[in-house]
């Protein structure tokens, strides 16, 4: 099945080309494995113990010998391995994408992620060589999530469901929000990229033990800002508070406005738990002084609510008309799809 | 579809050639000068300070190291933060803090050396003068890396794949300097980088002794964890003067 969708300004006929879906989807979980074992890098405090780059103490990186994966080297060269693997599917996931697709904005959407994939490999070495500045670091920290984002864009865009056009949302005529779901969903996002840039300042600038009591901080509701990093830690923790804020109030607005639709309601649920498992897995960090395996899947979670959101976002503008009211038709809305 | 396929292979060749080292294993020489950096020969050590470094309070005891991640290390290893014995703390550096501004001393010619034996550095501390070579040795059939946590010096992270040995020349007085290896975690040693030569450190008893000319000098004693002491003193020709320093528990820095 195929029909005339509206992407990125262009009208095109879509094409259902699910094995380019499905490879973007495998790119999607490679990803979020690399977050994973990125974040198992920086707990592990293993970033310089490979200190040469591209090479691997001398070797071809993909020559080295497993033997000598030991200690440190093994995070940080497994890193190394499973980066090169996703910039690998991302080189295919881009000239497929390029070769195959007949929408401009999903072709350049590709060619961006090629673009950042490329950037991060640069980064990562940047780390390396420079020895782990927190710019760098953070740079490096920060364009993960992004590129993460924009894979889970191609992966949405080329769906058959997207490619087949959405269905059409209509909030009830009762409806008295003054935002709307789609301009709701694209600021709970932006809250948590930028809660995820100050958690990249804060696990950079080795200020995750800063205060090291919760719920209280420092024995207080508002520590004394003795320190750096005691005011970075704390801003963490207040951006935990916002984004819990913005997210359940998303959940909420779906929840009653758009429970039928379970293209929002699910990944809207899926958004929830993921939340209370991250301020979980936020807290049992500071309780365990950093555990390895915990503060990792804290970095991993978090990517996990950011490609949640942004897939829930991409959805409420695919599927809530502009201007939402009860007498605006599906004709109508179909056209402004 | 064909000639996406001879792209994306062309791209892998690439990128693995970019990847390879023309010169495999080999690690970029480091300096081989042991006199770099100029400056006057040090006076003659005429007279001598000597005593001990005591410890007051509760010793920590030396805790088993967790070496598992490497089988290459599996022998026993403890924690050396706090070493001593016969109430005498081990590790301190002493040395001349103040009483030469202005003068520059020609580094010892002859290098000092910090081996790794066992995943474990061998001394734990110490003493190297700005323009002195420092060799690093790597003794294990592992691979080490050489990471230098410096302030003062240029960055230092050198990778040693094999045993061999490293030298380096520190350009600058550094105190106290923490060298690491990001492989094994539990390696870390100390090395005070001084401008004069005339530094020692206590041994696992607190004794010391520091030859010194004759003069009026500012002595430190610093250790890694209990924090760092000065004390005047004026020597002559032939003086064999004591002096004893006292190090206590309470004033262990706390980790993050």
């Amino acid at each position: 099945m195929s029909r005339s969708v509206r992407v990125a300004g262009t009208l095109v006929e879509g094409g259902e080309n699910i094995g380019l879906h499905r490879f973007a989807l495998f790119t999607v979980c490679c990803t979020a494995f690399l977050i994973f074992v990125g974040g198992l890098v920086t707990s592990t405090e293993s970033g310089l113990s490979v200190p040469d780059w591209p090479t691997t103490y001398g070797w071809n990186m993909f020559a080295f010998p497993v033997s000598k994966w030991v200690g440190g080297i093994f995070y940080e060269h497994s890193h190394r391995l499973v980066a090169s693997f996703v910039g690998f599917l991302t080189v295919i996931l881009a000239f497929w994408t390029w070769i195959s697709e007949k929408r401009n904005g999903v072709r350049w959407l590709a060619m961006g992620a090629l673009g950042a994939v490329v950037s991060q490999g640069i980064l990562g070495g940047l780390t390396v060589k420079l020895m782990l500045p927190t710019s760098v670091s953070m740079a490096h920290a920060c364009l993960a999530q992004t590129f993460f984002c924009l894979v889970i864009s191609l992966a949405q865009f080329t769906s058959p469901q997207w490619k087949q056009g959405l269905p059409i949302a209509h909030s009830p005529a009762n409806n008295s929000s003054t935002v709307s779901l789609p301009v709701l969903c694209s600021l709970t996002t932006a809250a948590v990229y930028v809660q995820l840039l100050l958690g990249a300042w804060m696990r950079h600038s080795d200020a995750g033990l800063a205060i090291r009591d919760f719920p209280l901080s420092l024995g207080r509701l508002i520590p004394h800002f003795t320190s750096r990093n005691i005011a970075i830690h704390f801003s963490h923790r207040v951006g935990a508070l916002l984004v819990a804020i913005m997210i359940t109030w998303t959940f909420l607005r779906i929840r009653s406005a758009y429970r039928k639709h379970d293209l929002l309601r699910k990944p809207a649920t899926v958004l929830v738990t993921l939340l209370c498992l991250q301020l979980t897995l936020g807290a049992s960090t500071v309780w365990s002084g950093k555990a390895v395996l915990i503060a990792t899947a804290h970095v991993a979670t978090g990517a996990l609510v950011l490609g949640t959101s942004v897939l829930l976002t991409l959805r409420a503008w695919g599927m809530v008309p502009a201007r939402d009211d009860a007498k605006t038709s599906t004709r109508e809305a179909a056209a402004w799809r | 579809m064909r000639k996406l396929s001879l792209l994306l292979c062309s791209l892998m060749l690439l990128a693995l050639g970019a990847c390879s080292s023309s010169d495999t294993n080999k690690i970029p020489d480091g300096p081989t000068g042991s006199d770099a950096g100029g400056g006057d020969a040090p006076p003659a050590a005429t007279a001598s300070i000597s005593g001990k470094i005591s410890f007051e309070g509760e010793v920590p005891k030396p805790e088993k190291l967790q070496t598992s991640a490497d089988p290459n290390c599996m022998k026993a290893l403890t924690t050396e933060t706090t070493v001593s014995k016969d109430g005498g703390l081990g590790n301190v550096f002493i040395y001349v803090s103040g009483g030469f501004e202005g003068k520059t001393f020609a580094p010892p010619s002859t290098p000092v050396e910090l081996n790794q034996v066992d995943c474990h550095y061998v001394p734990h501390a110490i003493v190297v003068s700005v323009g002195q070579t420092l060799n690093v040795r790597n003794s294990d059939m592992t691979l080490h890396n050489i990471h230098a946590q410096t302030a003062n010096n240029a960055a230092l992270n050198v990778g040693q794949p094999v045993p061999m040995v490293t030298p380096h020349v520190f350009e600058k007085k550094e105190i106290l300097l923490p060298v690491k290896c990001d492989v094994h975690k539990w390696m870390g040693a100390f090395i005070a980088v001084v401008d004069n030569p005339f530094a020692t450190i206590s041994a696992e008893d607190g004794k010391y002794e520091l030859k010194l000319p004759a003069g009026k000098f500012q002595i430190t004693a610093i250790h890694e964890k209990y924090g760092m002491q000065t004390m005047m003193v004026e020597v002559k020709d032939g003086d064999k003067t004591p002096m004893n320093f006292t190090f206590k528990a309470s004033d262990a820095k706390t980790g993050d």
